[in-house]
């Protein structure tokens, strides 16, 4: 039998899971931008933090159930781009009710993401090489049909749902942004998915080994399909918050730019690239690092320019620490066993 | 030259490989290294081609205390193996294959012509007729093997490790490989020939080394004082002879299975036989014959191209595993418990639960990892599975608990039908007796059975008939009498009689 | 023929002289020299941009970087002789080492953290992007040397001057992954690592290399692309993600490593720039490229898998 472990806070943070680590890092990130700049804390400065990555968390959303089962989707930003200009073209073109409009946005998401599955099944194909193509397919098709042009005229509830918060204000914590709350809502459904559903288990079982799961009865080729389907809506309804945020349709957003922070949440928060495992909460946690750091260094004005570099920095270091301390923890159990 | 295996033992968690087990390879002899699936084989090679170090024990090279650091040191020192896996490069030509490491060059590039014309050399050496610009790719899986040896050969390997060679030849391939081996052997090389058929090493090899559950029994003997006798005694052992033998039967329960003419992608022609329950059907062959591949195709895997199956008395088409399992109740405890038995990265209860999980959701599919728990813990229960909890990951089991896991998913499904395919490779012999003891209940309870394997004592313990299956079809049937040696004689006899009609035939 | 119809890039071929018809006949403007010479200008840099990912996609491994990559050195080359007035060869050469380096960095970190590479290279995507726009501001630098523009401007006849280094670039390739050691050990990596890592190749080595290879590439590509604009913009390298991969794969390129095609890249290459010249003088929305590079990477995709299990190869 070993000795009683040492109780500390660092055997704490070592022994603890991803997710407990990442949130203590994350409050210190708090405490130390808050001190820095008092700035950081403001309430204009938390809101459009809040907005900002609850587009952010969905996004990731859209990358971790397809990374779930080993695979990836390069066309989380393409279909986000669509589902942007097709929310447009059915609020503002043919004025249909809100409610429809996202419906039928949602609906076109899971279209275009269960093309990539439907693809990568029949064909055999790398989920890569698919999604790169389709990504291409997706923004060229989007571009060809709207020929680039934004929509400003959106009805005023749907841009006011984008500022719009919930709950009182309590002195100077500002009340929690709606795109916020959509964004945990969405988060608790996957988190249902995953830890308590027949389906979410079999995603994990096909994501961890295949093989296995399709010797066991599971249907391989189906969950693939639902997978990728469930990836476009999300980046959907990704595309449906950034929407609102912006109150207008432009072409311009989504796309490239979501390609980073897709798998930068999901990865940094304990998702592993080769499939079997997800954490709902380690994403969000993911995408609230980044957008803590990207807010803390706007709010320093240390300048939007250098903001990439230590985006990249930081995945890395994240990576390598969460590695170095699953080492730790592998070592530790050998040789207690 | 001499190379010598001195006591080695090794343990990895939860299992002892080898202890204390001991060999001596001498220059120009065959010897061979014999043992069950999971006798520790695999380990012991791995010791000697450097990539494992043993816990304790010595490995020595012409008597002086060796140490290899890596895979490459021991290549260094003249030890070459040839494995089941191909360590070759697709789409490179023979040439550089055989070549890689010491590329010849001119002026910096690398000079093909002197590379075609020094491999040459060495597949004539070898009798290789193969044009060495082929990409290798494009060769049989024999002559892939030939490669291989030939680039033992350009390393001036003094010992060759031929790990199961004859894995996938035909006969005629395996013959030139051991006329082959017999060239090489009077040029002074050492060879380890490593295999568990009987008749091959009966027929090649000088002298032998056999293991069982870790331990040499035999250690070098020479082939002249062996009879087969011996070497199953040595293999299996006496005290381990399986005591738990099932009585014989009548058939009497419902016909689960029928197979007329059955005919598959994969060479099986003309398959025919019933399963019923409470039978155990015993199918066994020698690896290479089919089964597996049998198997497959009965459970919905691989398609087949001919012949009907009916289940439960009605004709049936399967497409697929899941509706194998769904529609048919028919299971499979597959062969590769690691890699498709169990999804290793996750807990216990996962895994049994994963082929009822449609089952026990409530609605919309919700469940909870609690009501898996329930579910499962009958079974890990009914199994004795060694575990501290449920929560545990696959992973971190012995592999009789690994296989216990994946059995006890199959009896979670309550299939009516389960294909069991070699259910105690490399497993230790409590669990063994368990997992026979416990194939016998499921049989007498009702379950139909067909039962897969290639240990004959396995088989005549277990099974109320025995199937021989040779090259994808099934040459003869007999009922259990019982007796091993009977048994044996019947089962070797078929498959001797079908491989000597397949050459008169050529 | 038979022979000729397995070869992997026959279909390319086939396409790009059936497309260079079919314009030739429908749009006049098409075999006009100034044409050609832009259709040639235009294939200078992707060819490169293409080259620096099959390196890659030899050894088994991707470079997501390749864009920002070889922006940075685009921008690092034009701030050189912008800002600090060097010249032009100095410049150049400072820039495409620079490259070389950050490919090293690349590489280093894949093999010493043993992160997968998607990752690595994604990161320090986003790591050479910031620095670009930390530099230049999103600022461009246009006071380039005379010389260099010139170079960039350049042409005898209908051949651009440019095209004097991805055909030089293409022959060395050729030529190191058909005969020289390093380059075979690359692809004895890509083909099976641990088979090679048996008969003595530096799997470390061999990847490190071929990103440095990759990164060396891309910033020479970079340096063409700065020349053919007459400026060295920030946003070079920000659309070379897709077809980095896309020429390569569509030549005939497997994801798994160990089998690429220089004749099937460039044909790649050929052909997509030869779709872009076709939307300019249809006047068909530029739009139109990006969806069907899209389709071109699936149909030769799929066709290529088709091939292979009617060849017998799967």
């Amino acid at each position: 039998m070993d000795p009683a472990p040492r109780r500390t806070l660092t055997s704490l943070l070592l022994r603890g899971s991803t997710q407990a680590g990442l949130f203590v890092i994350l409050v210190v990130l708090w405490v130390v931008f808050a001190n820095l700049a008092p700035g950081f804390l403001s309430k204009f400065n938390l809101n459009s933090l809040l907005r900002s990555v609850a587009v952010d968390i969905v996004v990731g959303f859209a990358q971790m159930v397809v990374l779930a089962t080993g695979g990836m989707n390069l066309s989380v930003g393409a279909i986000g781009v669509c589902a942007v200009m097709f929310s447009g073209y059915l609020m503002q073109v043919l004025g249909l009710p809100i409610p429809v409009a996202i419906a039928g946005t949602l609906a076109l998401g899971a279209l275009l993401g269960w093309l990539n599955g439907f693809a990568i099944v029949k064909t055999g194909v790398n989920s890569f090489v698919v999604t790169l193509a389709s990504a291409s397919l997706f923004s060229g098709g989007m571009l060809i049909l709207t020929k680039a042009v934004p929509l400003n005229g959106l009805p005023a509830e749907f841009g006011a749902f984008g500022k719009s918060a919930v709950g009182p204000a309590i002195g100077s914590m500002p009340a929690i942004p709606s795109l916020a709350v959509v964004a945990l809502a969405i988060g608790l459904g996957l988190y249902v998915l995953f830890k308590h559903s027949t389906l979410g288990r079999q995603i994990l079982a096909v994501g961890a080994n295949a093989r296995a799961a399709e010797m066991s009865g599971i249907p391989v080729d189906r969950t693939i399909v639902f997978v990728h389907a469930l990836s476009g809506a999300l980046a959907a309804a990704a595309a449906l918050m950034l929407t609102a945020r912006l109150a207008a349709a432009m072409p311009a957003v989504a796309g490239d730019d979501w390609l980073l922070p897709s798998f930068l949440a999901p990865v940094i928060g304990g998702t592993a690239l080769s499939g079997g495992i997800v954490s709902v909460v380690g994403t969000i946690l993911g995408a609230l690092l980044v957008s803590t750091i990207r807010s803390g260094l706007l709010v320093l004005e240390i300048g939007n320019f250098w903001l990439p570099l230590f985006l990249g920095a930081f995945l890395l270091a994240a990576i390598l620490v969460e590695r170095g301390r699953a080492a730790y923890v592998a070592r530790e159990q050998a040789r207690r066993a | 030259m001499a190379l010598t295996v001195d006591k080695a033992s090794k343990s990895f968690p939860g299992v002892r490989a080898l202890k204390d087990a001991s060999l001596e390879l001498r220059s120009g002899e065959v010897h061979a290294l014999m043992g069950e699936n999971g006798a520790g084989k695999s380990t012991l090679i791995k010791i000697i081609t450097g990539v494992h170090r043993p816990d304790g024990g010595r490995l020595l090279l012409d008597g002086q205390d060796v140490l290899f650091a890596s895979p490459r040191d021991a290549i260094r020192l003249g030890i070459s193996a040839v494995h089941q896996e191909r360590n070759l490069i697709p789409r490179f030509s023979v040439a550089e294959n055989i070549l890689l490491e010491n590329l010849p060059r001119r002026t910096g590039l690398v000079d093909y012509a002197r590379a075609n014309a020094e491999a040459k050399k060495y597949l004539e050496m070898i009798g290789l007729v193969v044009d060495t610009r082929t990409e290798v790719r494009h060769l049989s899986v024999a002559q892939m093997q030939m490669v291989e040896i030939a680039k033992a050969l350009s390393h001036e390997a003094k010992v060759l490790l031929l790990d199961e060679p004859t894995a996938s030849l035909t006969g005629e391939e395996a013959d030139a490989l051991f006329a082959l081996v017999q060239r090489l052997k009077a040029q002074g090389a050492a060879i380890l020939f490593v295999s568990h058929k009987l008749e091959e090493v009966l027929a090649i090899s000088d002298r032998v080394t056999v293991l069982r559950d870790g331990e040499t029994t035999l250690i070098g003997e020479p082939m002249a004082n062996m009879t087969r006798g011996r070497l199953i005694e040595a293999m299996i052992g006496r005290a381990e002879r399986i005591a738990v033998v099932r009585p014989p039967k009548a058939a009497t329960g419902a016909v689960k299975l029928e197979a007329s003419g059955v005919a598959t992608a994969a060479g099986h022609r003309d398959i025919s036989f019933t399963v019923r329950r409470g039978e155990i059907l015993g199918l066994y062959g020698l690896v290479g014959a089919g089964r597996t591949e049998l198997a497959r195709a009965l459970v919905g895997k691989d398609k087949l191209s001919g012949g009907t199956l009916s289940i439960d008395g009605k004709p049936a088409v399967i497409r697929s595993v899941e509706e194998a399992l769904k529609r048919h109740r028919i299971g499979y405890l597959s062969e590769d418990r690691k890699y498709e038995g169990v999804v290793l990265l996750h807990p216990i209860r996962f895994n049994v639960a994963m082929t009822i999980w449609d089952r026990l959701a409530r609605f919309l599919g919700f469940q909870t990892a609690a009501g898996e728990r329930r579910a499962t813990e009958p079974f890990a229960r009914q199994l004795e599975i060694r575990t501290p909890s449920l929560e545990q990951s696959v992973g971190n089991l012995s592999g009789g608990n690994q296989q216990k896991v994946s059995l006890a998913k199959w009896l979670a499904a309550k299939v009516d039908l389960l294909i069991i395919d070699e259910p105690t490779v490399g497993i230790d012999i409590k669990t063994k007796a368990y997992i026979h003891e416990l194939i016998g209940k499921l049989a007498d309870d009702g379950l139909a059975i067909l039962l897969i394997s290639s240990e004959l004592p396995e088989m005549v313990a277990l099974a109320d008939r025995i199937l021989v299956m040779h090259e994808f079809r099934i040459v003869d049937g007999f009922d259990n009498d019982r007796s091993y040696e009977a048994m044996s004689r019947k089962v070797m006899g078929a498959i001797h009689r079908h491989s000597d009609e397949a050459v008169a035939v050529e | 023929m038979g022979a000729f119809f397995r070869l992997q890039w026959s279909g390319i071929l086939v396409g790009i002289i059936a497309g260079g018809i079919a314009l030739a006949l429908s749009a006049p403007a098409f075999l006009s020299e100034f044409n050609l010479f832009v259709l040639l200008r235009s294939i200078c840099v992707s060819l490169l941009v293409a080259y620096a990912q099959m390196v890659m996609l030899g050894v088994g491994q991707m470079n997501l970087s390749v864009g920002a990559l070889g922006g940075l050195v685009a921008v690092v080359t034009g701030g050189l002789m912008d800002a600090l007035g060097v010249p032009t060869l100095p410049a150049i050469m400072i820039g495409v080492a620079a490259g070389g380096a950050a490919g090293f960095v690349n590489g280093w970190l894949t093999v010493r953290t043993g992160i997968n590479g998607f990752i690595v290279t994604l990161a320090t995507a986003s790591a050479f992007a910031g620095i670009n726009l930390g530099i230049t501001k999103a600022v461009p630098f246009y006071n380039l040397p005379a010389d260099f523009v010139a170079f960039g401007n350049g042409r005898v006849g209908l051949f651009p001057l440019l095209l004097i280094v991805p055909l030089l670039v293409t022959v060395v390739l050729a030529l190191f992954f058909a005969r020289a050691v390093p380059g075979r050990h690359m692809l004895a990596v890509g083909g099976n690592a641990p088979a090679a890592q048996l008969s003595g190749v530096s799997v470390p080595r061999a990847i490190i290399s071929a990103h440095v290879l990759s990164g060396l590439l891309a910033a020479v590509a970079g340096v063409l692309a700065v020349a053919q604009l007459g400026s060295a913009q920030p946003t070079i390298g920000s659309d070379w993600l897709l077809i980095s991969f896309a020429a390569p794969i569509i030549g005939g390129a497997s994801l798994a490593g160990g089998a690429i095609s220089i004749v099937g890249t460039l044909l790649a290459v050929v052909l997509i720039g030869l779709i872009q010249n076709a939307m300019v003088l249809v006047k068909v929305d530029p739009y139109w490229v990006q969806f069907l590079l899209g389709a071109l990477i699936l149909a030769a995709v799929w066709f290529n898998r088709y091939r292979a299990i009617k060849v017998g190869e799967i």
